[in-house]
């Protein structure tokens, strides 16, 4: 029991990260229909980056995001301007995944080039404490990875439901014509979605390197998960991304425990194979004439 | 035809060329060209883009494998037998993967194929007792006389290009084709209409997969170890999708063009470059830059061109009315 | 019209790409000139950074040599290229190496994943394939006669010297208990599993044993349930990261094993403190090849040649430079003796007495698996010492292990 109630507690807080890290991925492809296979790559990259400002400035993780969050916009904007915009409408759900997957082997490369394939860790002083709560422990670095995530998801929800920008997001995201009919520049709505994506994937990069260890190449294990999480959530919907992403998080750390560390990453196909034969749009996601 | 003359061609080569390192290249870029081939059937002619299809390159190679350490199939020539055995098998047994995986369209299925390609590199790694784990399974070398060490494995490769193209040129012209092509225009449409979109697809991605996994088998002869994060890589899907992308997807020799210029560029690439941590990037580059310049690939875009200088050749012709009132 | 060009177009397009290959080929073969040796190393993907450092050992090695009028009167020139961590290219580069670039002498590649293909490869052309990392199980069972694996013992056999200590020990000091938590990979795994069939003749329970996956990048379940039945010892067959992954979560657990032995990771003298904090080390074993301060032979030019080239302190020195270097060395012993560099004979002289090298005195069985042993080494006072067998130990072993952060 008590190996339960501890998978469970580990479970939680490693589906909190996972869900700022899906959370991303669904609004990508919400504004722009863009599977962006780079996200991955970019939470890495934001992992790498919150990293050297740890170890070159001694500036806190935590405090880092506040400076990454903002450059990394601008490059996600950059991006979506540079390689996806370019794609022609009727293509750009296929090629974009392949464009992506591309831009995601760029950035591996070139982070290999600067940091070679040595495994990092963003260690702060406080990355091996734990609490012993009721005879369970509890890593301090999880707890404020987790507090982080959701703190950076509220900022999130927050924007898309009470600003004017978010409202023109959430637009385009149900119907990119009507929106556009009614003054919305879907345009700029688009670039701006992306950016946010990648923004929400450096917050994610920066609490993923104090928890787990990485290298340049940890982008395609992390992308496998968010992939069969924001499917399993349903693609566009970003509370469905959350929800899936927490749900997740706890079969895995429950299957490691009880079951077998060994197949413990083996769940999250197993629920997604299941979740598709039973209903392909996920859990909460619509289905679209030609476009799931 | 041009196919028989690049077949001759292809056939006479390793007597002209009897240095093992060029026959090596081409062996490389023979397996690529008929991966490209083959994946151009799902990919390029019923649009659905597979990103797993490494997952069957790596149960062929797998399969092989197996044969080695659970049989006594021995050595010499007689895996190469083996090999049409092991591509049917894996042909039907891709239909019920194809099944659930067809349940979803466009970007889910790409992210299905992907999850697929990650489940069968876990699967590589956990049934150890099956498939050896992380380390791998080795096969004993084949016998073969040094000097001509690479040939049989040279053939084997060509003859599953052969099977690759003509398995491609036969369903574009047939039945199955004119679906596969209607699906990739609007699926709901041609289903509305009543064609047999279900038959076509499975159909399609078995074949598909049939012979991706024979040059799986193929390869794990000719490199002799197995092991799953080489075996099951998606990096050869990548590989796979580039040359299909930068040849012409849905053509028929397009595929095997993107096959022809790449393996010789990369392997020309790695070898000379020495110490190139730029492999990556380069490789995304040239992706990027074919996504994005050349979208159509090669062979359509040059088949573009060449038709509209054939069009500003022909002089216009002379309105009806004119002629009719001089 | 067009769709014949087409196809014309792609039968051109392919001649040219060959004969543009077949055109860059460079086959002189000068009679005599610098011997020339064919190396295949991960200087990309996954293995960059050991692949690295075996290149910093070979080149080191190379300069050394030459700088001391080379073998047999020839200076030494090295054709290093990248394989990219990938059993495909490393078997072209190989084939690449010998029958087109027509090198005289091959060395092997880093890591046994790639050792196994090209040492195939290097066979088959009758070439002496001495290697510095290529040491799991699977290699010598290929049953090649040509491969020689410049260590003192064979991967498998790493923990044998720990366990020969704790037969040293009375047995009420011995533990009782153990849990092996190991890596699924062909080195880590393989060399728990001999340790606890040896320990279990011993005497030594066990009551927890798993192989967890290699992206495992998270300890903590693994951790949680291998101290569950609170063992007296545990022994890990690891590589580094899951090594210190493992120290972190037992440190986070709050549990200090009386024996903790690690089959990797815990043997890199700078990372490990700084990955797992200089307080958490003493006490801890692991096995190793090849210590700076050991007193092998040509060990004290090595280090001393090392320092001044690449700087730093000894203990920063990787054990795969050290290898590449023993490699080196020993081809020079060898074709010094035979006066010739003849692959078969360089083969056939190997396969007779005794080498004195960096990594130890070295022989093989006829399959190129070494006959000696690896040596036990522990961190004692903050620093790694080889402290087992005694007659190259240089501090005394100590157990058990005392609490973590002292």
């Amino acid at each position: 029991m008590h190996l339960f109630v501890q998978a469970c507690i580990l479970g939680l807080l490693t589906g909190g990260v996972y869900a700022l890290m899906a959370s991303g991925l669904a609004l990508g492809f919400g504004v722009m229909r863009v599977i962006n296979v780079a996200q991955g790559a970019l939470i890495i990259l934001g992992a790498y980056l919150s990293y050297t400002l740890y170890s070159h400035l001694g500036i806190d993780p935590f405090v880092g995001l506040l400076l990454l969050t903002p450059a990394m916009f601008a490059l996600g904007v950059l991006l979506q301007l540079v390689f996806l915009r370019p794609l022609r409408d009727e293509e750009r759900e296929e090629l974009s995944l392949l464009v992506t997957w591309a831009m995601a082997l760029g950035i591996e490369g070139l982070l290999s080039v600067a940091y070679q394939t040595t495994y990092r860790s963003t260690i702060t002083s406080y990355a091996d404490r734990s609490w012993t709560v009721f005879g369970y422990y509890i890593s301090v670095a999880r707890v404020f990875a987790f507090v982080a995530s959701f703190v950076v998801l509220g900022l999130l929800f927050a924007v898309l439901r009470y600003t004017k920008l978010g409202r023109a997001v959430r637009a385009t995201v149900q119907n990119p014509t009507a929106a556009r009919l009614l003054g919305v520049d879907t345009r700029m709505v688009s670039a701006v979605g992306f950016g946010l994506s990648v923004a929400t994937a450096s917050a994610a990069g920066a609490v993923y390197g104090i928890v787990f260890p990485f290298n340049p190449g940890s982008h395609y294990d992390l992308i496998s998960r968010l992939l069969s999480i924001i499917v399993l959530g349903g693609l566009g919907s970003l509370g469905g991304a959350v929800v899936a992403a927490l749900f997740m998080g706890l079969t895995e750390a429950l299957f490691s425990a009880e079951i077998s560390p060994t197949w413990s990453s083996f769940t999250f196909f197993i629920v997604l194979i299941a979740v598709l034969v039973v209903r392909p749009q996920g859990l909460f996601g619509a289905r679209v004439r030609g476009a799931i | 035809m041009r196919a028989a003359l690049v077949f001759g061609v292809l056939s006479a080569l390793p007597f002209g060329f009897t240095a093992a390192w060029v026959q090596n290249l081409f062996i490389f870029t023979l397996m690529y060209a008929a991966l490209a081939s083959a994946w151009n059937i799902v990919g390029g002619y019923s649009g659905y883009i597979s990103l797993g299809h490494a997952a069957f390159f790596g149960v062929g190679a797998y399969a092989i494998g197996i044969l080695f350490t659970h049989t006594s199939i021995g050595g010499g020539y007689r895996p190469f037998y083996a090999l049409p055995l092991v591509g049917i098998g894996v042909a039907i047994g891709s239909l019920p993967v194809a099944w659930i995986a067809y349940r979803t369209r466009a970007a889910t299925f790409a992210i299905v194929t992907i999850t697929l390609l990650f489940v069968v590199q876990q699967l590589a790694f956990n049934l150890r007792s099956l498939t050896g784990g992380s380390q791998g399974i080795a096969i004993p070398t084949p016998s073969f006389p040094v000097a001509t060490y690479e040939e049989p494995f040279y053939y084997a490769m060509l003859g599953i290009l052969a099977m690759s193209m003509l398995a491609s040129w036969s369903i574009r012209g047939s039945k199955l084709g004119l679906a596969l092509l209607s699906i990739r225009d609007d699926e709901d449409r041609a289903r509305g209409l009543g064609v047999q979109t279900e038959l076509a697809k499975l159909t399609a991605f078995a074949v598909s997969c049939g012979l991706v996994a024979m040059a799986g088998g193929v390869w794990a002869y000719y490199i002799a170890f197995i092991y799953p994060q080489f075996a099951v890589d998606p990096l050869i899907t990548i590989g796979m999708v580039l040359m299909v992308y930068l040849g012409g997807k849905g053509t028929i020799w397009g595929p095997v063009l993107g096959a022809f210029i790449l393996v010789p560029a990369q392997q020309y690439l790695a070898y000379r470059l020495g110490a190139s941590r730029l492999y990556l990037v380069g490789y995304s580059a040239v992706f990027l830059g074919v996504m994005l310049l050349l979208p159509r690939g090669i062979l359509p875009s040059l088949g573009d061109r060449a038709r509209k200088l054939r069009v500003r050749r022909v002089p216009p012709e002379p309105r009806v009315e004119e002629v009719a009132a001089s | 019209m067009a769709k014949r060009t087409k196809g014309l177009l792609a039968a051109v397009v392919a001649a040219a790409v060959v004969s543009a290959a077949f055109a860059a080929t460079a086959s002189s073969r000068p009679a005599a000139g610098p011997i020339k040796i064919g190396i295949s190393l991960s200087l990309s993907g996954d293995f960059s950074d050991p692949g690295k450092a075996v290149k910093r050992g070979y080149d080191l090695w190379a300069a050394y040599v030459n700088a001391h009028g080379g073998i047999l009167g020839r200076q030494v020139q090295l054709k290093i290229v990248d394989d990219a961590s990938s059993p495909d290219q490393v078997v072209s580069n190989y084939q690449n190496l010998i029958t087109r670039d027509h090198v005289d002498l091959v060395f092997g590649p880093f890591s046994s994943l790639l050792t196994g293909p090209a040492a195939t490869v290097a066979n088959r052309y009758h070439y002496a394939f001495l290697e510095p990392a290529g040491g799991g199980p699977k290699v010598f069972a290929l049953k090649l006669h040509n491969l020689f694996f410049v260590q003192p013992a064979p991967v498998i056999k790493c923990g044998d010297s720990f366990v020969a200590y704790l037969k040293t020990l009375p047995s009420s000091q011995r533990p009782k208990t153990a849990a092996y938590p190991s890596l699924d990979d062909p080195f880590s795994s393989p060399i728990a599993d001999a340790m606890q069939s040896q320990l279990q003749k011993l005497g030594v329970k066990t009551v927890f044993r798993t192989i967890y996956p290699a992206e495992t990048t998270d300890m903590t379940p693994v951790v949680a349930k291998a101290i569950a039945k609170k063992p007296d010892m545990i022994v890990a067959g690891t590589q580094s990261e899951d090594a210190y992954g493992q120290v972190k979560a037992l440190v986070q657990a709050k549990y200090s094993p009386k024996f903790l032995f690690f089959a990797n990771g815990a043997n890199s003298p700078t990372e490990f403190p700084s990955k797992v904090g200089k307080n958490n080390v003493n006490g801890i074993f692991s096995c190793s090849d090849w210590t700076p301060a050991a007193p092998t032979s040509g060990n004290k030019l090595f280090v001393a040649q090392y320092l001044k080239k690449y700087g730093g302190s000894q203990f920063d020195i990787d054990n795969n430079s050290s290898e590449a270097w023993a490699v080196g060395q020993l081809l020079q012993l060898v074709v010094e003796k035979i006066g010739s560099i003849d692959n078969q004979k360089i083969i056939d002289t190997l396969h007779k007495g005794v080498w004195p090298t960096i990594e130890g005195n070295l022989s093989w069985d006829a399959y190129g698996s070494p006959n000696g042993d690896d040596l036990l080494v522990e961190w004692v006072g903050g620093k790694l010492l080889p402290v087992f067998p005694a007659k190259v130990a240089l501090a005394k072993p100590f157990s058990p292990k005392p609490a973590w952060g002292g």
